[in-house]
């Protein structure tokens, strides 16, 4: 028991060469693993099901796995979250990869840039298949493993215990650490040459839960340019600005304005009082005041004559 | 054995001095701004007014092979203007350069 318990590098090494498998495997591993939850099959045995002869990494793993590994915080962290509440979703981007550029998920955590986070999240959806079975097997036994013997319990299983807990008495915790909430990308078309159109301005204030005001206002003062609602309640920008680029000025508004500072939930109200703007979180009621808007500096970058002419 | 409220330490000396600090919200806003065409325009808001902006500008001109120049702006003092997106090139330069703290800069735009 003992020696399977000690963490293993080579069984990270492994599991990391393992994680990068394509969709199909990871795809295929899923149906394999809905069919027989008992025994969870690898990515590896699905992608080559009638090939007797695995490779000897594998198949050296896979016993392990019936050992009953155990996995360090950082695995069991990525795995946690995802087991939860990504179920449903989990089956979907996998076979339309491509369709997900339409479905931009704006995670609560920012730090990680949007690529890295879906293929990150790809990587962790297989690592994720693989544990939830080896999950399932080990939370049943662990318990009554150690708990009426009266030999020493290892940091493994205690940590193993302990999320289990409270996976059971919150589940909203453990899992809201990484709890998405998905956004429509904005619908960014070019208006001739010099202007852009964002077509679905009011629907994201909506699912943002702010003022089209508030939001037009940053939005201006980052862009630095001018721009106004239109009658079709689209937002009509002055200058050139792609998709991409007004995502992450949505994403630095949602970090600012929409996620509370203390446990980053989206389920916040904004405020204002005495001129300053309050940031009341509806999850955990912490209330904390957030910058004003200042569009700051503007550099002349019209005609000057033009200009002159208005004044005068 | 000491007793606190008898120590001659001033619990608002920190308050004070960062409120001095912070002068100008104590943040270098670096902004983009679009011009014609695919011009753009890089203004550098809030450096500190010890610093000789004219000298500054001059080695960011040479460094990135830019045009710039120092505007005077009666609410937001003295600002930077450079020609062209050198927001990357602009505060690498500020922090390796030691003029701006990395926590201090910010940029806006997209």
């Amino acid at each position: 028991m003992d020696e399977d318990m000690i963490f293993d590098p080579s069984l990270k090494k492994k599991k990391k060469k393992k994680t990068g498998f394509d969709i199909d495997a990871a795809l295929a591993n899923e149906q394999g693993e809905s069919a027989s939850v008992e025994a969870p099959v690898e990515a590896g045995d699905v992608d080559v099901p009638e090939d007797e002869n695995l490779d000897l990494d594998n198949f050296g793993k896979k016993k392990k796995k019936k050992k009953k590994t155990f996995f360090n915080l950082e695995e069991l962290e990525s795995a946690l979250p995802e087991t939860k509440e990504d179920k449903p979703p989990a089956e979907e981007p996998e076979p339309q990869e491509e369709n997900l550029v339409d479905d931009l998920d704006l995670e609560i955590d920012f730090s990680k840039t949007k690529k890295k986070r879906r293929k990150k999240n790809l990587d962790e959806l297989v690592a994720e298949e693989e544990n939830r079975g080896e999950d399932q097997e080990n939370a049943d036994d662990l318990h009554g493993d150690w708990v009426s013997t009266d030999r020493d319990y290892t940091y493994d299983e205690l940590l193993e215990r302990v999320f289990d807990i409270m996976r059971e008495k919150n589940p909203g915790m453990v899992s809201g650490k990484k709890q998405k909430f998905i956004m429509r990308p904005p619908q960014v078309v070019r208006i001739g040459t010099k202007k852009t159109s964002f077509a679905n301005f009011t629907e994201i204030c909506k699912t943002l839960h702010r003022q089209p005001k508030h939001l037009l206002d940053f939005l201006l003062a980052e862009l630095g340019t001018s721009g106004s609602v239109d009658g079709n309640s689209q937002l009509i920008i002055k200058g050139r600005f792609q998709q991409k680029q007004i995502e992450n000025v949505l994403r630095r508004y949602i970090k600012e304005y929409v996620t509370c500072h203390t446990c980053r939930s989206p389920d916040t109200i904004l405020q204002k009082d005495t001129r300053l703007f309050f940031l009341q979180c509806e999850t955990c009621g912490s209330r904390c005041s957030v910058a004003s808007i200042k569009s700051g500096f503007q550099a002349v970058t019209g005609k000057r004559a033009a200009i002159r002419a208005k004044i005068a | 054995m000491s007793i606190q409220n008898l120590n001659t330490f001033d619990p608002f000396a920190d308050a004070i001095k960062s409120s001095e600090d912070d002068v100008q919200d104590g943040l270098v806003h670096v902004r983009i701004q679009q011009r014609n065409g695919r011009k753009t325009l890089t203004t550098v808001q809030g450096l500190s007014s010890e610093y000789d902006l004219k000298k500054i500008v001059r080695a960011c001109k040479k460094e990135f092979a830019c045009n710039g120049t120092v505007v005077e702006h009666p609410e937001y003092g003295e600002v930077l203007q450079l020609q062209g997106d050198q927001r990357e090139n602009i505060c690498q330069w500020l922090t390796k350069s030691g003029l701006v703290k990395p926590e201090q800069l910010k940029v806006h735009g997209f």
